[in-house]
C-alpha cells in the first residue's frame, strides 16, 4: 500500500468516527468503527482513543507511524446517521468498497435528511404535553405544557444557529420555559381550574433535561472509558445546574416583583 | 388506565423519535418499546416502593426488545434504546437536584441527587446487560455462520 493510500484510509475512518461522535454515538461504538475500517483496509496496527471532545488515531504500518488527531463537538443526537454510518462500516466489509467510494458514501450520509421543523415542533410539544400526562397532570396543565414545549423547542432550534455555548444555551432555555409557563399559567390556567406550575414544568423542561446524556454517561464509565464518562457526566450535571439556574432566576425574580409565593 | 398510560408513553416516546431523528420507518417500533418499557416501570414502581430496582426492570424491558428488533430490522439496537429509555430517564430528577441546591435546601438536593444518580447507574446496568448478551448471540451466529 501507497503511503498515499494508507492516510486516505486514516481520513475515511477519522471521518467516520467524527460523524458518530458528532451525532451522540457511544464511545466503544466510535472506536470500534474507526478499529474496524482500518482493518478490513489493512492496516492492521491500529490505536484510536476516543473521547467527547476528540479522536485520536494511531496506525502503524511498513515501519512507519501514520496519526490523526480531530477536535470535535458534539452537535446533537441524530440516530439516522447514527445507523447509516454503522450500515456503511459493514457495507466497507462486505462489498469490499474501494476507497473513493467510502468517501462518497460518508459524505452522502453527512446530509441525510431531518425532520421539518414543523413536526419537530409537534414532536416537542407531543414529548412536553404527554409527558405532563404521565405524571399526572390533568387536561389543562396538558395543553399548557404542550404549548410551552414547542416554544422551547422553537426556542433552543433558533439559538443553536447562533454557536452560543452549550451552558449559554440551557440558562436561556431554562428561563424561556419559565418565562412562558408563568405567563401561560397566570393568563389563561387559573381561570378554569387550580394549576400546578410544577407538572407543567415537568413536561416542557424534558426535551433540554439531560436524561440521555447522564445514562450514556454512566455507560460509558460502566463500560471502563472513564475518561469519556466523566467528560459526559460533567456535561449533563452543567446542563442541570443550567436549567435550573434559568428557572431558579425566572422565579425568584417573579417572587420578587409581583409578591406572594407560586 | 394501562392502556391509557401505554398510549400516553408511546407518544412520549414518539415525539422524542422525531427530535432524535430516528429512521422513520422505525418509529413505531421505537414508541412501542419506549411504552412498554414505562408500563413495566410504572407497575412495578407501586409494589417494589423504589425506583431503582423499577428502572431498572423496565431498562431490562427496552433493552431486550431493542436487541430483538435491532436483529429483526436490521438496524443498531441504539436506534431503539435512546428514544425507549426517554421516559424512565431521570434527567428531571437531576434538574430538580440543582434547583434545590440553588434554593439551598441541601436535604431534598442530596435526596434527590442521590436517587437521580442510582436510577441512572440503574438503567445504564441494564443496558449493559442486555447490550453484552445481544452482543454474545450475535457472535455466536457468526460463528456458526463461517
Amino acid at each position: 500500500m501507497e503511503k498515499s493510500e494508507v492516510k486516505r484510509v486514516l481520513k475515511l475512518a477519522l471521518n467516520a468516527g467524527k460523524m458518530l461522535l458528532e451525532y451522540g454515538a457511544e464511545t466503544y461504538r466510535v472506536e470500534e468503527t474507526i478499529n474496524s475500517i482500518c482493518i478490513n483496509k489493512g492496516l492492521h496496527q491500529v490505536q484510536s482513543f476516543v473521547v467527547p471532545t476528540g479522536i485520536f488515531l494511531n496506525v502503524e504500518y511498513d515501519d512507519e507511524y501514520y496519526s490523526l488527531i480531530h477536535r470535535t463537538t458534539v452537535k446533537r443526537i441524530d440516530l439516522e446517521i447514527i445507523s447509516m454510518v454503522n450500515d456503511f462500516s459493514r457495507k466497507l466489509l462486505k462489498d469490499n468498497m474501494s476507497i473513493e467510494d467510502g468517501e462518497k458514501e460518508l459524505e452522502k450520509i453527512e446530509n441525510a435528511p431531518v425532520f421539518s421543523l414543523s413536526l419537530r415542533l409537534m414532536a416537542g410539544g407531543m414529548a412536553g404535553g404527554f409527558f405532563t400526562l404521565l405524571f399526572g397532570g390533568n387536561v389543562v396543565e396538558f395543553l399548557i405544557a404542550f404549548i410551552n414545549s414547542i416554544l422551547v423547542v422553537l426556542f433552543t432550534t433558533m439559538a443553536s444557529q447562533y454557536k452560543i455555548s452549550f451552558f449559554l444555551k440551557n440558562l436561556l432555555g431554562g428561563m424561556v420555559n419559565m418565562a412562558f409557563a408563568l405567563v401561560l399559567v397566570k393568563s389563561i390556567g387559573n381561570m378554569v381550574i387550580d394549576i400546578q406550575i410544577d407538572s407543567v414544568i415537568i413536561g416542557s423542561l424534558m426535551p433540554l433535561v439531560p436524561g440521555v446524556a447522564i445514562v450514556n454517561a454512566i455507560r460509558d464509565i460502566i463500560s471502563g472509558d472513564f475518561v469519556s464518562g466523566t467528560s459526559r457526566l460533567t456535561e449533563a450535571v452543567l446542563i442541570a445546574v443550567a436549567l435550573a439556574l434559568g428557572v431558579g432566576t425566572v422565579l425568584q425574580g417573579y417572587i420578587f416583583i409581583v409578591g406572594g409565593s407560586l | 388506565m394501562i392502556l391509557i398510560e401505554f398510549v400516553f408513553a408511546a407518544i412520549c416516546t414518539l415525539g422524542f423519535g422525531i427530535l432524535f431523528n430516528i429512521p422513520r420507518k422505525q418509529l413505531a417500533y421505537a414508541s412501542v418499546t419506549g411504552a412498554l418499557g414505562w408500563i413495566l416501570y410504572s407497575e412495578l414502581i407501586g409494589r417494589f416502593d423504589s425506583p431503582v430496582m423499577a428502572a431498572f426492570a423496565g431498562a431490562m424491558a427496552v433493552g431486550s426488545i431493542s436487541e430483538i428488533l435491532a436483529r429483526k430490522r436490521k438496524m443498531p439496537a441504539t436506534v431503539f434504546i435512546i428514544p425507549g429509555l426517554i421516559p424512565l430517564v431521570p434527567g428531571y430528577g437531576l434538574y430538580y437536584s440543582m434547583l434545590k441546591i440553588i434554593e439551598a435546601d441541601y436535604t431534598a438536593a442530596t435526596e434527590i441527587g442521590v436517587e437521580t444518580i442510582l436510577v441512572a447507574i440503574s438503567i445504564s446496568s441494564a443496558v449493559i446487560v442486555t447490550t453484552s448478551i445481544g452482543r454474545k448471540f450475535k457472535r455466536n451466529k457468526a460463528q456458526s455462520s463461517e
